[in-house]
């Protein structure tokens, strides 16, 4: 009896981490109340220690116990695993329950996991849980997702709007800033709110973190609206961007309120470096990205170590970004931006694979991490209730975002032909999301008096943004009773119900027939590829450049030979065809060409059933689903970023995989059709013949992991029979089977 | 290049005309004046479009396989915007090529591979064919196919004429 009790309490502190020890400290006796409070988490475990090993010792002196709990010595990575775990495990739990993601959103969920947690470590401790600090999370916490986002970025989309991106981060940032803080001082002036003591200097230092996107949130809630693309691109552009702007001006700000006076010659130096933060930022992640490609060149011989270069480099540079106060996102984002290309192209293809998926791992951790401790952070007494000011400054940060949308929208629409609509400006307005970001930097503000009040507020924004936004993404909008703490939950919540309205005003009151559908699709995919074709013609020179400085001396310095993406691509796409063999003969396609002169044929016999067919309604409905869910997307109404899913397992990277598979058969059939039947004149053979053999080129280079213009180069010289090339590796399996898919096809001929 | 020419025949500004110049050399790589099949393969986003290869044979003329930029800027000129300050000008005169008609025409163009002025069912098939992926059977697309003739047909050829596209 005596003896297992060590052994209960070693067991529930392992099964439940800081809670339940919590949990088995208050059920027992608050003897120990008197243990001076400390804001750290960890502190409330050695109490418990203590005790356990005062009873352990005072009741069991005379025994050796055979299991003996010494808590202090893994205490701080035990506790960090702790709450990684339960994080994960609530993620799991989430989705478990099916209904649950569909109403509301993970980030949603994890900040009530948070706010549950916190609030039972109060009630239990009476005293305030541990508030994240800002040290844990600007150094460990936010890098992996950011580095997540930079990796992943679609460049061509983002550097397409850089200017738009660049305006709304820059231009947009600093009219909301001195919006909020000049709005929020005027209610400050107004006597009934006792709020005078809080100067201007204040309001706009707390104006320029409140007024920052945060990267972390739009990430969260915008990949479950699905907007499309360049709208997608648009905001999550800008949100990462615009830490150059909040850097500088917080720090301005900051200073500024330490100085007795101002003079403008020290408002000229903030704007001056503004440019120094941004460009020295890029700076640096370029140097690093740099060296991290070159370093890679040598590292054919470990391979195991690749995946690890690529976060020490980005790594370093977001720490050396840092310590010279350049802004640390920017230059993470340049470095993985920069060396994306010439490391993919070096490193293996397994290691290549681990950076990925280690990438999303950490960057999924540090979320989740993220809005747990949100949740914690905000029970407690670090808060000072001012509603007046609270209410106002959610009501500014909104009023003064719209307004920015508004009017860059303008000027930005006067130079583009793809005017950015209204709908998405709302869009871009309503998903101006706070998150962690701001929470951390007002912890790291200066001790005076109101700092509780500016804590209070940013909690609230934050929670209102982060709930509403989130919840309304997924759907009802109609239950928002949630805490007994927040009033106000619009925003989030209802943005999506709000998106499917602007939409569904638009559209018509009649289903459109199956005919419009295709025809509008028809024409939908029709203008994208002519869109293509006419390009981008700004930016294109620019780019021009970049490839021609990049194939000249770039390639030589930072890439390894050539032959390695050569044989990784064919590999791929030999693997891609024997899939794609395999499930065509699985549903039994293969006979999809001969049974087209069979359909000629009695087409008489078998229109007129089916016609009445189609005039079945069920039919129609069918049909109709059908289309819905088969036709393949146009490439820019999909999600630019996930941050769940990999790249290349995205659906529209599948069907676009498909589209080329299907296309290389039809060539292929029309390939063989024409050197068999002799009716075509002499020029649609060579035409075929050509266009087989630079489609197929083209076809392996989209497959491409690697660099696209080294493969273009390579293909050139491929002859018309075979796409693979023979190079010495690929195992004869594989060859042997594509040689029969070859057969099969040709025999049906 | 006769920039007046393109001016008044077709309405592009001077300053589409230089963009698109630009593109075009960007896009010929052989620099011969002239662009090829090939030269449009390589845009990647083409290349997944499922509609690439009919869009990209829409610039070529019957027979031929080059294209120069003034074929280029033709077939280009279909797509731009309709402006009101152009209805009034010029009644008399050929109809712009980026009216609506035009450019619907185009869009039938793409469709009706033998020229025949109708889309017929194959022809239909096919380009459904392409725009959907491999989970649907030949039936179902067939019944697909059907069912938007039927829709449209209104004079029973079981085909799609212009017109009845138009509508």
């Amino acid at each position: 009896m005596e003896g297992q009790r060590p052994g209960c309490r070693a067991a529930a502190a392992v099964l439940a981490g800081s809670l339940l020890s919590s949990v088995l400290r208050a059920t027992r006796v608050r003897a120990l109340r008197g243990s001076p409070p400390m804001p750290l988490l960890e502190d409330v475990i050695p109490e418990n220690v203590s005790w356990a090993a005062e009873e352990a010792q005072g009741n069991e002196s005379s025994e050796h116990a055979f299991f003996s709990l010494d808590y202090q010595h893994v205490q701080v990575p035990f506790e960090i695993t702790l709450w990684i775990m339960l994080a994960s495990l609530a993620k799991i739990g989430f989705h478990l329950y099916n209904k649950l993601p569909s109403v509301v959103p993970e980030s949603c969920l994890l900040i009530f996991v948070g706010l549950i947690m916190g609030g039972i470590i109060y009630g239990l401790n009476d005293k305030s849980p541990p508030v994240m600090d800002s040290d844990i999370f600007f150094l460990y916490l936010l890098p992996p997702i950011v580095l997540d986002a930079g990796y992943f970025m679609p460049s061509r989309p983002f550097f397409e709007n850089i200017g738009t991106i660049l305006l709304y981060a820059v231009v947009g940032t600093v009219w909301n800033v001195f919006g909020i803080g000049f709005s929020l001082y005027g209610i400050c002036q107004v006597k009934a709110f006792h709020l005078q003591d809080v100067s201007l200097l204040h309001n706009l230092l707390f104006g320029s973190l409140i007024a920052a996107v945060d990267p972390v949130a739009v990430l969260a809630v915008f990949e479950e609206i699905h907007v499309n693309e360049k709208l997608h691109i648009l905001v999550f552009g800008e949100s990462l961007l615009n830490d150059a702007v909040t850097v500088v001006l917080y720090k301005l700000f900051r200073s500024f309120c330490e100085m007795p006076t101002i003079k403008s010659v020290d408002v000229f130096a903030g704007v001056g470096k503004f440019f120094v933060v941004g460009l020295g930022g890029v700076l640096v992640g370029l140097i690093f990205g740099m060296t991290a490609a070159f370093t890679t060149r040598f590292t054919k011989d470990i391979r195991v170590i690749e995946p690890l270069f690529v976060f020490l480099y980005s790594y370093l540079s977001y720490l050396t970004a840092e310590m010279f106060h350049l802004s640390g996102i920017v230059a993470i984002i340049a470095c993985a931006m920069g060396m994306k290309r010439y490391v993919e192209a070096n490193i293996s293809l397994k290691s290549h694979t681990t950076v990925k998926y280690f990438m999303k791992m950490w960057s999924s951790v540090s979320d989740t991490l993220i809005f747990i401790f949100l949740g914690v952070s905000t029970i407690g007494e670090n808060h000072e209730w001012n509603w007046p000011y609270i209410c106002f400054t959610v009501i500014f940060c909104l009023i003064w975002r719209a307004l920015g949308v508004l009017v860059l929208t303008f000027f930005v629409n006067r130079f583009h032909v793809n005017t950015i609509t209204s709908k998405d400006q709302f869009i871009i307005a309503y998903g101006g999301l706070r998150g962690a970001i701001c929470f951390s930097l007002v912890f790291l503000l200066p001790d005076f008096p109101r700092k509780k009040l500016f804590i209070a507020a940013t909690t609230v924004v934050i929670l209102f943004t982060v709930f509403v936004q989130v919840k309304t993404i997924w759907g009802s909008p109609a239950d928002v009773k949630l805490i007994f703490v927040f009033v106000v939950m619009l925003q989030g919540m209802t943005i999506r119900p709000l998106v499917d309205l602007l939409a569904v005003k638009r559209k018509r009151e009649s289903a459109p027939t199956v005919g419009e559908q295709i025809h509008i699709r028809f024409l939908d995919h029709l203008l994208a590829g002519i869109e293509d074709i006419s390009g981008h013609w700004g930016q294109y020179y620019w780019k021009d450049k970049l490839e021609y400085f990049n194939s000249k001396y770039l390639q030589k310095i930072l890439l390894r030979e050539y032959d390695q993406p050569k044989s990784s691509i064919v590999l791929l796409y030999e693997k891609l065809e024997r899939k794609h063999a395999i499930e065509l003969a699985e549903a039994g396609q293969l006979g999809h060409a001969p049974s087209h002169p069979s359909l000629l044929n009695d087409r008489t016999v078998i229109i007129d059933k089916k016609l009445e067919d189609a005039l079945n309604p069920d039919v129609l409905e069918n049909i109709q689903e059908i289309l819905a869910r088969n036709l393949y997307r146009i490439r820019r109404t999909g999600p630019a970023y996930n941050r769940h899913t990999l790249p290349g397992e995205a659906e529209p990277v599948e069907r676009a995989k498909e589209i080329l598979i299907l296309r290389h058969k039809s060539l292929r059939v029309e390939v063989s059709g024409s050197d068999t039947a002799s009716s075509r004149k002499e020029k649609d053979d060579s035409y075929s013949a050509r266009g087989d053999s630079s489609t197929r080129p083209r076809l392996c280079r989209s497959f491409t992991v690697g660099n696209a213009e080294k493969v273009r180069e390579v293909k050139r010289n491929r002859s018309k029979s075979v796409c693979v090339i023979p190079p010495p590796q690929p195992s004869s399996t594989a060859w042997g089977e594509k040689k029969e898919m070859e057969k099969e096809l040709t025999l049906e001929m | 290049m006769n920039a007046e020419w393109h001016l008044k025949h077709k309405g592009v500004s001077h300053s589409q005309i230089t963009r698109l110049y630009s593109r075009f050399t960007s896009l010929d790589k052989g620099e011969n004046g002239t662009l090829s099949r090939e030269d449009f393969q390589r845009i990647p986003e083409l290349a997944i479009n499922p509609l690439g290869d009919r869009i990209i044979n829409a610039f070529f003329p019957e027979g031929e396989d080059q294209v120069n930029f003034r074929g280029f800027m033709r077939t280009l000129a279909h797509f731009r915007p309709i402006e009101d300050n152009e209805k009034s000008k010029d009644q008399n005169g050929p109809e712009p090529l980026n009216s609506r008609s035009n450019k619907l025409h185009f869009a039938f163009r793409l469709y009706d591979l033998d020229k025949d002025d109708k889309i017929s069912r194959d022809e239909l098939l096919q380009v459904l064919r392409m725009m959907v992926g491999v989970n649907i059977s030949d039936e179902q697309l067939g019944s697909i196919a059907d069912r938007t003739i039927q829709e449209a047909d209104q004079d029973g050829d079981s085909a799609i004429s212009f017109a009845e596209f138009v509508k």
